[in-house]
This record gives structure tokens, C-alpha cells and sequence, in this order.
């Protein structure tokens, strides 16, 4: 069943491949019995079947005729074997011209690549019907999976033309018995050449691989516009098509949208880009250890996954090439959050991700998203609040009376610009980043023989399924989210009420780089996005995930603690926050477990939704929250910077150390039930 | 199927079983796997008038089964009284069908591409291929004649152009065809399913030609077998060896 007539802007048609009729005039003038390539017979066990030549004869025969040498007309030999215009008759699986005696023989018309008319399934499964039934079911591991799994993969033409694929397979077997026993032979090999070229084993580069389809058809006369000759003064015209306009109306407008940029600006960024990229580009440089798709040895991949510890030097090189390298680097921006929490400034990296998230996140999500994210980062008073200036505060809370999804794009776009002109140069001084420098490995180049090549080529194995990628991947997720930031200076303080309380607590990640993997994550682990996730599945999930890894707080803490206590130096406020933070692990580790207890998830589940003129009527409370812990909020949030705050804790820490160690649970308790309360 | 069998009832009333639409079915597919085989010889050193002549032969009665074929099952399936099971008996026949058709429609196409370039009157160049005879009798199975004519006359640049046209008409018939069959029957295809392959027959366990080309293989996997056949000359030497001793020892003792 083809489907004809259809109108639109797909691309269903094959390219040119103008090669093959060129290839075809040249295999013609091999046939010449007096110029051509000089035939013998070929001696199976009985029979001796004609017209078969050695691929040396080619070799030289290519090489007479077009005046080369003989490497080139050993490649041009390849091609054309390659395309499958000849055929090699002893290791027919490896299409290669070999200058020696072994036997290569045409293949007929028939079986010749053709541009009008795609290779398909369905003869291919009339050919491995046909094999199933001669070999009783030993096909190759392949050609088994085309046939077993064929509802699948070709899922619209095998499955009900399978039948008539045996049935004809029979006939066609049945047809083939009529012709003498070496005209068979002939017939056979010729197919499973054909075969061989236009299905070829996965993991072999085929002549035949075009790329993507096109749009326009390439066997379809162009039409040509209306003109005056000038000389006859006649007018030649063509019917103007409906494809006609259509190809015009695509010219049009991609004309129009195309960017129009002074040459000098255009070739000094491309200079600039070629110097700066030279180096990392697998194509123009070696990469080290050795490139994975030329040896087959992937320890390139192992060494350059998004989550590992240590990076290669190349990579950190990247890193200094500009921000947004350093950004969409997984290992690169692990790092980057790393020193923004030394310099407590990580709700920057964090609004950055979690607009990431919204950007790009689920559509059903995104309305409570972009409320959560105002709550934790614009609002007044807010946990994380980040700076952003006035009138983009303006537009953005303008905005989010309607949201969607790029409603946060305009104040993404300002913290994305402070953190470039601002963290990232202090990044790159810093003792973070020298550490990373110091201790990236850089690997030997693999020398490998071509016996050893082939030993990889063999053990090449499939890598990770999607599916495993793509689980390890929430599970990081969900263990940076559990394993909170540490900039909430306030403690205790959620404006919205969530069900993962961890989010929010000062749960600190460890310091000491041995952890570092754990609160890695490949894509953007924003812990909004974890907390937010209403859905039962995602609970369940976190709970399952909470539960194992809440068991390592206290020891996470412990380990942390007794680092902390070591590493950090003098400065009094920062003593005075460890103290802090000691305080909030102590109090949250059991409120961790506190709010997984599915009755904190009900209370707080229903107020997580809230609209955004309910805001007023949630200031109030986290006032009384905060002079609870005696912690001053009344600051205008454009006065607020940090270490103001930490001077406050400072002098409350030693009255809040004894109040809040005896009072683990309770104030935690309180709280949400003053929220669902209220 | 012996030869004999091939003759096909042309005739047919609304009330034959569904037998008779099956061999009908059966034997278009037959004549349509004996054009492949014919086709694949245009072109090649034993392409000759004979060649295109039983080509167009195969070509024509290949057209009368379909229509009768169309005929009969479109009669059957546009009728609302029809049992279930017949019905998708039936449905079946009619995808085997439609595909056999579209199998036919794509090798008349290639055949006009290749004629048009492997012109006979022209003298055009023919591939050697390593086909020795000709085709004839794949032709007579085909069209169940017992014999046919050796040779018809040399081609002449005119004849050949009727062809084509000829050619071409008849497969713009067989679109004509499909297009017909889509639209006058609605069968879901998805929802045909295939059976397993019905019938084993014995005339294809072909081991000849098989171990023709096994043969050819063999000598391929020498490679493969260097390790294999390492480990058993490592046997065989170690067995000599004891062997030995033990002749040693008889004659010691």
C-alpha cells in the first residue's frame, strides 16, 4: 500500500546519487570482449560457471583506463564493489576489491542500485523467508532480528505482508528450480550480494547511506518561470505547479529570516572560533586516549561521562573558553555550584536551572513551577532571593500573573549575565577551579596494532540502554535534591508548603570532594522540580529514594561536621554559620523523616497551589516564623545581602544552640501545621 | 506442484468456494516469482528476443489472472452476507493479492528502465553475469506450455519501441489497478493477520546447490579455523607422543 498524493513539506524523496549511472557506463565498458576485463571460469565441486574475474585484472584494467595509479584505481575497484556493481564470490560478506586472485563476478541489471525505486522490505523478507526455509532458521543474528521482530521495527510492512512473503518465497524457490543447477548458483549469489549491499550487518559502513530524505524530487522536471527569448521573440513557458509556489514561498521566508551580518564580523568570529576550538575538535586533532569510533576502545567515553569525578584536562580547557561551556558541562557546572556555595551565592545557579527547568519541563507542571520558583527566589523575604533590578522584577511578576513557559526568560537572562561577568571570572582565580585544574588527568594516546584493532572490533559491545541512562539520571536528581542547598540562610523558611521538606532544610553537601558524586545530576537538578512533582509516582519514588539516603544524613553530617570543624579557618561568622548549619542538620535530619510520613504530605499537599494574589496573606506568617528562630527578616529585599544576616545569627547562635537542640522536632512540626492552618 | 497443475480455471461464479480464489491467487504468485526470475536475466548475456518476448508473455497472463482475481474477490468482499471466517479468509487472499500486484508493478517498472537501456536492436553491451542458459523453461512453467518456440526473430529498433509502449501501457494498467482496489474494497491491513507458513514443500529443501555454495564458503573460514585447527594438531601431537612412550615401554619391558 503506497500512499500517493500527499501535500506538504516532508522530505520523502531520495538524492541525486548521480554516481551510480556513472558507475554504470563504466561496468558496461568492462563487458567488452576486446577491451574489457578478461574472464575465467569459476570451479565449484561440480559444475564450472563463466565469467568471473580476478580482482587484480580489474585493479589494472581500472588503472589502464583511467590513467592512475594503482591505489587509486584500487579505491575506485572498492567503490564500485561497494555499491555492489560486482560482486566478490569468496567472502562475500566484505565488500572490498582485493588486487590478488580471489574471484569477483557482475551482478546483473537487475540487481542493480537504482535512485527511482528504494530497496524494499518486503523483497527482503521474501529473500529471508526464502533462506529461513533453504538453511532451516540458521540466519545470521541480524537477518533473525529483521524477521522476529519485524511488527516492530517495519512496523507498517511486515507484519501483514508475511505471509505473502513465504508464499512467495516458496514460488520463487519453487521457479528457481526450472533453471539448470549453476544458473541457480548464479542466482543465489547474485541475491545475497544484492542483500549484503542494501542490508547490510549493523556496525558496517554502506555504500548506499544517503543521509536524510529530501523534499524535492530529483527525477521531476524543473519548472521554469515565464520569459521572453530575446532573439525569437517567442515566449517559452512552463505550467506553474502549486510546487512551484510552494518552493518559492520556503525560498522567501527563509530568506527573510536569515540573519544578515557584515563579512569582516562574521570571518573574524569563525577565525575566532576555529583558533579558540581547534584542538577539541575529533576530526581536525587526535583525541586522547584514542578516538573511540577509530579503535573501537571506549575508554574515551568512560573517561569523559557527565557525572565523573575527575575530568580530563581537555574538558576543564573548555570550561575556560566561555560561560556557557562551563554551563551546559554537567561536571563543569557541579563545579561551578561548588564555589558559588563557598561564596554563598548559589540561589544564582539555582534560579538559572530551575528557569531551565520550566523552559523546558512538562507543560502540565509549569503553572505550579513558575509559582514555586517565585516563592523561593523573587519574592519579598523570599529563602533564596536573588538580585535582579526593578524593572525586570516588573515584567517578570507582570508576567506571572499568566504564566508560561518562558515567562522567567527576562530575569534568566540578567542572572545569567551576572553570573557570567561577574562569579565566572572569580571562578577561574579561584581555589576551586585550580583544584579541578591540578588534579584533571590527561591520558596517554593508545597505540594500538592493527591485530589489536581488530581484537576491539570484536569486543565491541552495545552501551548503557536509554531506559538505565535515564533512571540513574532521576535518581541523581533526587539525591541532589535531597541533599539541599546550603545558601537558605533563614532556616525553616518555605513561603509554599511541600511535601519534601529536604528541599529547603540546610541539609549541607558534604565538603570534602570523595562525595561529590552524590549530589551530582546530568540534567538540571533543580530541587524545585523534585519538590514540585505532585504526582504519586514521583512521591513514591522520592520516598523510596529519601528513605535509603536519609539513612546516610546523619552520617553524611557527621562526616561533614567534623570536616567542616577542621577545614574551615578563623573567620568568626563563618564559624558562626557552621554552627548554624550544624544547628539545621541536627534539627532536620529527623525532620526529614518527619516530612516523609505521608500525613505532612496531605496537610502541606493542598496549600502547595497558590495562586499568586494569595501572597499578601502569606507574608505575615513567615515574620512569626522568623521571630521564632530570631532570625530579623524586616529588611527590604534590596538591602538584603548575606553576611548581614549571618552577623544576626551570630548573635542569637549561642541562645538558638540551646533552644533548638533541646526542641528538635517540634518547631518543624509547628510550622507546617501553622501552614496548613493557615 | 508438478507442472501439470498449473492450468488455472479462468471462468468463475459468485458461487465457487473459496478454493478455487485461492489457486487463482496461488497461481499469480506463481507467474509473478517466474517473472522475477525472467526479469533478472534482462540485461545479462542471456538476454535475448526470446528473453523479452516470453517476458511479455509472462506479463499478459500475469494481467488476466489479476483481473479475474480482482474480479472475484472484490464480488466477495463487497458482499455484506459473507460469514465471518470466509470474510477474513477472504481478507487475506486480498492482501496476498494486492502485495503479489504491487511485487508486479515494481518489476515491470524495473524491467522498462532496464530495456530502455539495454536496448537488442542497439547491440548495446551485456553484462556478463555467469548465466548460461536461457530462461526458457522458467517461462514455460509459467505460462504452463509444454514447449515454446526457440527463437523469434532478430529485433529491430521499431519492434522495440512498440514494446516499451506497450510496456508502459500495461503498467499504468496495473496502477490503474491498485488504485481501483483501494478504493472499491476497504480492508484494514493491519488487521489481517499472517499465518505461519502453511506448507512445507519438499521440492525446496535444495541441499545441492546449497553445499555448491557452502563449498565456496569453506574456503573462507580457514581463518576462523587456524585456532581449531591449532588445538587439534596440539591433540593429535600430544597423542603421538604417548604413543611413543608407550611403544618405548613395551620394548623396554
Amino acid at each position: 500500500m503506497t500512499i500517493r498524493n500527499v501535500r506538504d513539506h516532508g522530505q520523502r524523496f531520495r538524492p541525486r546519487m548521480a554516481c551510480l549511472k556513472k558507475v554504470e557506463s563504466v561496468v558496461l565498458e568492462m563487458q567488452d570482449p576486446k577491451t574489457g576485463v578478461k574472464s575465467q571460469n569459476q570451479r565449484l565441486v561440480i559444475t564450472t560457471i563463466p565469467h568471473a574475474v580476478t580482482g587484480e585484472d580489474i585493479v589494472a584494467w581500472i588503472a589502464n583506463r583511467f590513467k592512475t595509479n594503482t591505489l587509486e584505481a584500487r579505491a575506485v575497484g572498492t567503490m564500485m564493489v561497494a555499491f555492489g556493481y560486482i560482486y566478490p564470490l569468496q567472502d562475500h560478506k566484505r565488500l572490498i576489491l582485493k588486487p590478488d586472485t580471489s574471484l569477483y563476478r557482475f551482478q546483473t541489471p537487475y540487481f542493480w542500485p537504482a535512485q527511482q525505486w528504494p530497496v524494499e522490505d518486503t523483497d527482503y523478507a521474501i529473500y529471508l523467508a526464502k533462506r529461513n526455509i533453504r538453511k532451516k532458521g540458521m540466519l545470521e543474528l541480524y537477518e533473525q532480528a529483521t524477521r522476529g521482530t519485524s511488527a516492530s521495527q517495519h512496523a507498517l510492512v511486515l507484519p501483514y505482508r508475511l505471509e505473502y512473503a513465504w508464499s512467495t518465497s516458496l514460488y520463487i524457490d519453487a521457479a528457481g528450480k526450472e533453471r539448470k543447477k549453476p544458473d541457480r548458483v548464479v542466482f543465489e549469489c547474485q541475491e545475497r550480494a544484492y542483500w549484503v549491499v542494501h542490508r547490510p550487518p549493523p556496525g558496517t559502513v554502506s555504500a548506499m547511506d544517503y543521509g536524510t530524505d529530501r523534499m524535492v524530487d530529483p527525477n521531476m522536471e524543473e519548472v521554469k518561470v515565464y520569459f521572453i527569448s530575446k532573439h525569437s521573440n517567442q515566449m517559452a513557458l512552463k505550467k506553474k505547479t502549486s510546487d512551484y509556489y510552494r518552493r518559492i514561498i520556503m525560498f522567501t521566508q527563509q530568506c527573510i529570516m536569515r540573519p544578515r551580518v557584515k563579512s569582516s564580523v562574521s570571518i573574524g568570529a569563525l577565525v575566532k572560533y576555529s583558533t579558540t576550538y581547534k584542538e577539541h575538535d575529533p576530526f581536525l586533532h587526535s583525541s586522547l586516549p584514542s578516538n573511540p569510533w577509530l579503535t573501537d576502545d571506549v575508554t574515551y567515553w568512560a573517561l569523559n561521562l557527565p557525572n565523573v569525578e575527575t575530568p580530563t584536562k581537555m574538558r576543564v580547557e573548555r570550561w575556560t573558553f566561555s560561560f556557557g561551556e562551563l554551563l551546559t558541562d554537567p561536571r563543569g557546572r557541579a563545579d561551578f555550584r561548588l564555589f558559588l556555595k563557598k561564596e554563598f551565592s548559589g540561589e544564582n545557579l539555582a534560579f538559572w536551572e530551575a528557569c531551565e527547568d520550566l523552559k523546558w519541563g512538562a507543560a502540565e507542571t509549569m503553572k505550579e513551577k513558575a509559582q514555586q520558583i517565585y516563592k523561593t527566589f523573587l519574592a519579598r523575604g523570599a529563602p533564596r532571593w536573588i538580585n535582579i533590578d526593578g524593572k525586570t522584577m516588573e515584567i517578570t511578576v507582570k508576567g506571572l500573573s499568566h504564566p508560561h513557559r518562558y515567562v522567567l526568560d527576562a530575569a534568566q537572562t540578567h542572572i545569567y549575565m551576572l553570573m557570567k561577568k561577574d562569579s565566572y571570572g572569580r571562578y577561574l582565580k579561584s581555589p576551586v577551579f585550580k583544584d579541578t585544574q591540578k588534579k584533571a588527568i590527561a591520558p596517554e594516546a593508545h597505540r594500538f596494532s592493527d591485530a589489536q584493532l581488530e581484537q576491539n572490533a570484536k569486543r565491541r559491545r552495545p552501551s548503557l540502554s536509554p531506559i538505565i541512562l535515564r533512571q540513574q539520571e532521576e535518581e541523581q536528581k533526587a539525591k541532589l535534591a535531597a541533599s539541599g542547598p546550603v545558601d537558605i540562610t533563614q532556616l525553616c523558611r518555605f513561603t509554599a508548603p511541600v511535601p519534601h521538606l529536604a528541599v529547603y532544610t540546610g541539609i549541607c553537601e558534604a565538603t570534602s570532594p570523595g562525595l561529590m558524586t552524590l549530589p551530582n545530576s546530568a540534567a538540571c537538578p533543580s530541587p524545585i522540580s523534585v519538590a514540585i512533582d505532585s504526582t504519586p509516582a514521583s512521591e513514591r519514588r522520592f520516598d523510596g529514594n529519601g528513605g535509603p539516603s536519609s539513612s546516610h544524613f546523619p552520617s553524611i553530617a557527621e562526616v561533614s561536621i567534623s570536616e567542616e570543624e577542621n577545614q574551615l579557618p578563623a573567620p568568626k561568622s563563618r564559624m558562626s554559620l557552621s554552627l548554624t548549619r550544624l544547628l539545621r542538620r541536627g534539627c532536620n535530619a529527623p525532620s526529614v523523616f518527619a516530612s516523609l510520613s505521608p500525613k505532612c504530605a496531605v496537610t502541606t499537599g493542598g496549600g502547595k497551589v497558590q495562586p499568586l494574589g494569595v501572597e499578601p496573606l502569606a507574608q505575615p506568617q513567615p515574620r512569626r516564623i522568623a521571630n521564632f528562630f530570631q532570625i530579623k527578616v524586616d529588611i527590604p529585599p534590596e538591602c538584603r545581602i548575606y553576611p548581614i544576616d549571618s552577623e544576626d545569627e551570630e548573635d542569637d547562635s549561642p541562645d538558638t544552640a540551646r533552644g533548638t537542640v533541646k526542641e528538635i522536632i517540634c518547631p518543624w512540626e509547628t510550622i507546617t501545621k501553622q501552614d496548613g492552618a493557615g | 506442484m508438478p507442472l501439470s497443475n498449473n492450468k488455472v480455471a479462468d471462468d468463475g461464479s459468485s458461487a465457487e468456494p473459496l478454493q478455487d480464489e485461492k489457486a487463482m491467487v496461488d497461481s499469480l504468485i506463481k507467474v509473478v516469482a517466474c517473472y522475477r526470475h525472467l526479469a533478472s536475466c534482462v540485461g545479462g548475456c542471456t538476454d535475448s528476443s526470446s528473453l523479452r518476448r516470453d517476458l511479455g508473455k509472462t506479463r499478459e497472463r500475469a494481467q488476466t489472472l489479476a483481473l479475474s482475481c480482482r474480479k472475484h474477490l472484490t464480488t466477495r468482499l463487497r458482499d455484506k452476507t459473507l460469514p465471518d471466517a470466509e470474510r477474513k479468509e477472504t481478507e487475506r487472499l486480498w492482501v496476498s493479492f494486492s502485495s503479489c500486484l504491487e511485487l508486479l508493478h515494481a518489476d515491470m517498472s524495473k524491467v522498462l528502465s532496464m530495456v530502455k537501456h539495454f536496448s537488442l536492436a542497439n547491440n548495446s553491451a551485456m553484462v556478463q553475469t555467469g548465466v548460461q542458459e536461457g530462461s526458457a523453461e522458467v517461462a514455460a512453467r509459467a505460462l504452463s506450455l509444454p514447449d515454446l518456440q526457440k527463437d523469434a526473430g532478430p529485433q529491430t529498433s521499431s519492434l522495440e519501441g512498440q514494446e516499451q509502449s506497450h510496456l508502459e501501457q500495461e503498467i499504468e494498467q496495473v496502477d490503474r489497478t491498485l488504485d481501483d482496489m483501494e478504493s472499491k474494497v476497504n480492508v484494514l491491513r493491519w488487521t489481517v493477520e499472517a499465518l505461519g507458513p502453511q506448507y512445507t514443500d519438499p521440492e525446496s529443501t535444495d541441499s545441492a546447490s546449497l553445499t555448491l555454495l557452502s563449498v565456496d564458503e569453506e574456503t573462507t573460514q580457514q581463518i576462523c579455523g587456524r585456532s581449531q585447527m591449532f588445538a587439534a594438531m596440539l591433540l593429535c601431537s600430544v597423542a603421538i607422543f604417548a604413543l611413543v612412550l608407550s611403544v618405548c615401554v613395551v620394548f623396554l619391558v
